[in-house]
């Protein structure tokens, strides 16, 4: 309340835009929600400006970061035809590679095919499921990932949230209990979860499917049967990624309430008479501005978070792809999948921005100095 | 209202999501459309099976069991209709044989389903392509699939000879023939996968009539210049149908690198199996039930398995482990130690070929090699003894291995695997003295010190020319087994005052200074590789691996040839010149003794453990009948698909 009052006393302070007394108390509004949105579309464009720089500087190392790595991808990709395999044949097709994937032509070359072909969408052929497009290759793995990541994401976040803002305020017993058990999940590993989720409930007590993204006998349909099938398999590497997040943002919101809790707006407001509820309203609100910069990452960097699970589950999402390309040095994939990371944390990023300058007052004023 | 919208909007996310699954599994991997019946398009009549199937008295053979027939020639193959779910009853489900998504159809291609298509010495995989003979790599013998009866070798061995089965009929309903076996060679010319392999072997193959195939040897003066080689060509490559390689090659105008990249989906096979299902979780393939092979002259039956599932488990060894003891895998072909307390301490229905170390069959040599272009292990064999030596093979079997390997003390150290044939090639009396079973340190020690080259420093590890020495060992990052091997050498290397730290670099940087460049002094000084397996030539081929130096000038791209020790002796060169053109039994008996001789007195290189071409471990809670050493069936535990192993497919029945 008071820091928007004060953004309108700044406004009046400021000797050329200041309306003259003759404009009504509406039209005063106006010239404000005016300044806001000039303001506003000068911070949007600034933050697109720079989104473009960093993507160009991300895409760049993207590209040069691969190559840096020891090693000869070609050489991989021989040691599983070679077997058995003439020395004469194996120069011939290693040959071939080479010229395929282009590994012959100076690196700036490759580095300008490269960006010409992205900005076409075309993000090459993978070298280890050659003559597959990259694209191909990521595009039959992202449903997984974000069937899997998205609602994991968002329900850990709901219920940490949710568990961590109870335990601040009722403290007692259940902050006693949920603290350390916040702690303890946290602690552990995600690769470490999922092995545990898997020998407990899968191998152990035969609750869950021990691995993959449907059952081994089905042939995906639109069915009820495989509807049901996906879901029985969904269960373990989902619950891995939700216990995972809770724990965080748990402690992150516990730590949070109670900070906002006792803040002086907090008793100032106790003293005012304000209703206990209202006041609850308030403080939770303003601990969740870092918890919604947390989501906002966490979305954007899904894809780390997946790969251990999927690798674990045999999930066939990004992560196990990801996985697969770092071992077997598939450049073009391993360069399409960082550059779908980066697009999402810029993207994520960029729309952070933006929603902040919406919700959180602070921001908002800042738009307008 | 707001947590109305924001639950609203989660469950669309989600909802989206799983209908990305689903058209992601469906838009995959159309299945092929059945070729046409036949060129012209008529339908054609079928036609009895030929003169051959029936007796001598003309009367018709016995009616096979089961409830199909075998297809006749005019009979193409009709792809079953698409279903939902697989009857268990009716799949066998194999894990650790296939890691991507297969992008093609034909052996020329770069990345086929290699779990079914899949050419090697040890056994090719017949279950969508066949070959003329199957390997059976437990009695090196060599039993007819595509062939009817036995090869013969001419007289002057200039020439070998079979015939064709002619019951063999491809899906398209025509007949295979001889002219396809030769048409496949001819063909081999234009691919990168094409005949580079056998032309030191081969002058050609040509057909005599529709049945006969001829395979015309490379002679040396009045012998063949390796007849084994030639008999390894006809059970390792395909027959593929003349017609449909005539157009893979004619629709990519005979160009190698296109020919590689066509997925031929529009393949013609003749094998029991074909292409019904595939997405990045799995490959699908479903049983032709009129296959040929239910002919008396052939199994008399289809294989009992209607489909046949290799699933892709991107979770590696640890995947495909929970998969198995599950019951989600039947088959697996993956590394799991301690394999027998699954059915020991946890009662599950799992089993190798053997109950009782080393459950499997061995068949490759995983060994270290000492990089000799470090002057000092190129000049001072007592060095590279000593470190050979003071290695606890032992330990390396039991830990690495969890005791899947015979030891050395089972099957002393030579060129050879632990099989009998191979055994059976050299005098282990003669070269008694030089095997060693390991873990001998202070024998280790005292012939360094009789050395008096490398004495040991005050801070307790031995000196060379003043310096303290240190060496580096080397294996691929990952591959737990060989890390393991590696730390056993660091710590046999301390127990004698010898410094050897380990590196593990990727993969791909391993293959820098190995196959794919010349190791040279800045390389590791001890790294490991394996050998080649047991085939029809396989002890020949691993005593070239280990000890000729013929092919070092093959690098860069030394992946076949050469011994990565770098190690030279001339007389090594010439017996593994001489061996091919040797048909004498006693005469290659002396010269494999003499070459085991010359490996285990210089040391270029030392086995570190004995290895399984495949491991081999099958859960049996749906199906039964795999084989099982002792049961006199005699068919290899190479998991039902290479070379004769694929006789499991027809003996199986269900649990119950």
């Amino acid at each position: 309340m008071s820091e928007q009052n004060t953004t309108i006393d700044q406004l009046n302070d400021q000797p050329n835009e200041q309306p003259n007394d003759n404009e009504q108390p509406g039209e005063q509004k106006s010239f404000v929600k005016r300044t806001i949105s000039h303001g506003f579309f000068k911070f949007f464009v600034r933050r697109l400006f720079w989104l473009v720089i960093t993507l160009f500087a991300a895409v760049s190392l993207n590209f040069f970061l691969p190559r840096l790595m020891p090693g000869d991808p070609i050489s991989t990709l021989i040691a599983r035809l070679a077997a058995g395999t003439d020395a004469e044949l194996i120069r011939r097709t290693i040959e071939h590679f080479y010229y395929q994937f282009g590994l012959y032509q100076p690196v700036y070359v490759q580095f300008f095919t490269y960006i010409g072909n992205v900005i076409q969408g075309d993000l090459g052929q993978s070298f280890s499921q050659f003559p597959r497009p990259v694209s191909d290759i990521i595009l039959s793995s992202l449903p997984y990932t974000l069937a899997l990541m998205i609602p994991a994401i968002f329900v850990g976040w709901i219920l940490g949230n949710v568990l961590g803002a109870v335990a601040a305020y009722v403290r007692k017993g259940f902050d006693k209990i949920m603290l350390p058990i916040s702690l303890f999940i946290t602690g552990i590993p995600a690769f470490g979860m999922a092995i545990i989720l898997l020998t407990v409930f899968a191998v152990n007590l035969s609750w869950f499917p021990a691995g993959g993204a449907y059952p081994v006998v089905m042939i995906p349909s639109w069915s009820w049967s495989f509807f049901m099938g996906l879901l029985q398999h969904y269960h373990l590497p989902f619950w891995s990624m939700v216990l995972l997040a809770i724990g965080g943002q748990a402690i992150g919101m516990r730590s949070m309430s109670i900070y906002e809790l006792n803040a002086d707006y907090v008793k100032y407001s106790r003293y005012m008479g304000i209703k206990d509820r209202k006041i609850v309203g308030y403080v939770f609100r303003n601990a969740m501005l870092p918890q919604v910069t947390g989501l906002a990452l966490q979305i954007g960097t899904f894809l780390s978070g997946a790969l251990f699970v999927e690798i674990v589950f045999s999930y066939p999402g990004l992560g196990t792809t990801l996985m697969s390309a770092v071992s077997q040095n598939d450049y073009p994939l391993l360069s399409g999948l960082t550059l779908f990371i980066i697009i999402m944390v810029l993207v994520m990023v960029f729309l952070l921005d933006i929603f902040y300058a919406i919700i959180d007052p602070r921001v908002k004023a800042s738009l307008v100095e | 209202m707001k947590k109305r919208i924001f639950s609203l909007v989660l469950a669309v996310v989600m909802v989206f999501s799983l209908v990305g699954v689903l058209a992601a599994c469906t838009d995959d991997d159309p299945v092929p459309t059945p070729p046409p019946v036949d060129d012209n398009g008529d339908e054609p009549t079928p036609t009895p099976p030929p003169a051959d199937d029936e007796d001598e008295n003309g009367e018709e053979p016995v009616a096979p069991a089961q409830v199909f027939r075998p297809r006749v020639v005019g009979e193409a193959f009709e792809m079953p209709e698409m279903v939902t779910e697989l009857p268990r009853e009716e799949t066998l489900i194999f894990g650790g044989l296939q890691w991507e998504q297969p992008q093609g159809w034909h052996p020329f291609h770069g990345q086929a389903l290699n779990f079914a298509i899949d050419q090697v010495g040890h056994g090719s995989r017949t279950l969508v392509y066949e070959t003329p003979f199957m390997y059976n790599v437990l009695t090196d013998e060599l039993i007819p699939l595509l062939a009817y009866g036995p090869f013969e070798w001419s007289a002057d061995m200039t020439y070998l000879t079979y015939r064709m089965n002619p019951n063999a009929v491809w899906s398209d309903g025509t007949q295979v023939t001889a002219h396809d076996a030769a048409f496949t060679w001819e063909a081999g010319f234009y691919t990168h996968g094409g005949n580079t392999l056998w032309l030191d072997f081969i002058e050609d193959v040509v057909a005599l009539d529709d049945e006969t195939v001829q395979v015309q040897a490379v002679m040396y003066g009045d012998v063949p210049v390796f007849a084994r080689q030639v008999e390894r060509f006809i059970y390792e490559v395909y027959v593929l149908q003349e017609a449909w390689l005539r157009d893979l090659l004619e629709r990519n105008d005979f160009d190698a690198d296109e020919i590689a990249a066509d997925p031929g989906y529009d393949f013609v096979w003749s094998g029991p199996f074909t292409r019904f299902f595939g997405d990045e979780t799995r490959n699908v393939l479903v049983r032709d039930d009129y296959h040929w092979s239910q002919h008396d002259s052939m199994w008399g039956t289809v294989p009992t398995p209607r489909y046949i599932v290799a699933l892709i488990l991107e979770g590696g060894n640890p995947a495909v482990t929970a998969a198995l003891m599950v019951g989600d895998i039947d088959m697996s072909q993956h590394f799991i130690s301690d394999v027998h307390l699954l059915w020991e301490e946890q009662g599950l229905p799992i089993s190798t070929f053997m109950d009782q170390p080393p459950f499997n069959i061995s068949a490759n040599m995983p060994t270290a090699h000492f990089n000799m272009t470090i002057p000092m292990l190129r000049d001072h064999v007592e060095l590279r003894r000593a470190i050979a030596w003071a290695v606890d093979y032992e330990a390396i079997i039991a830990n690495a291995m969890t005791n899947q390997s015979p030891t050395f003390a089972q099957y002393p150290r030579s060129l050879f695997a632990p099989v009998p044939g191979e055994q059976a090639l050299y005098n282990q009396a003669e070269v008694a003295h030089l095997q060693w079973t390991g873990g001998e340190v202070d024998r280790a020690n005292d012939l360094l010190d009789e050395t008096g080259l490398f004495p040991m420093g005050d801070d307790g590890w031995r000196t060379y020319n003043g310096e303290r020495i240190s060496i580096v060992a080397s294996a691929p990052s990952g591959w737990t087994d060989w890390e393991a091997s590696i730390e056993i050498i660091a710590a046999a290397g301390a127990s004698i005052g010898i410094e050897i730290t380990t590196l593990f670099p990727s993969e791909a940087e391993f293959y820098d200074f190995t196959a794919a460049a010349p190791p040279n002094p800045d390389s590791p000084g001890i790294f490991m590789f394996w050998t080649p397996s047991i085939t029809r030539v396989g002890a020949w081929d691993r005593t070239r691996w280990l000890i000729s130096s013929e092919r070092l000038d093959e690098w860069p791209h030394n992946w076949n040839g050469a011994n990565y020790s770098m190690f030279h002796n001339e007389r090594a060169n010439e017996i593994v010149r001489q061996i091919p053109l040797v048909t004498d039994d006693a005469e290659l008996r002396a010269l494999y003794t003499e070459a085991v001789y010359i490996y285990l007195y210089y040391v270029p290189s030392f086995s570190l453990m004995y290895r399984p071409a495949m491991f081999h471990t099958v859960n049996e809670s749906v199906w039964t009948g795999f084989t099982e050493a002792g049961d006199g069936r005699n068919v290899p535990p190479l998991n039902g698909l290479s070379g004769y192993a694929v006789a499991d497919l027809f003996n199986l029945r269900l649990v119950g």
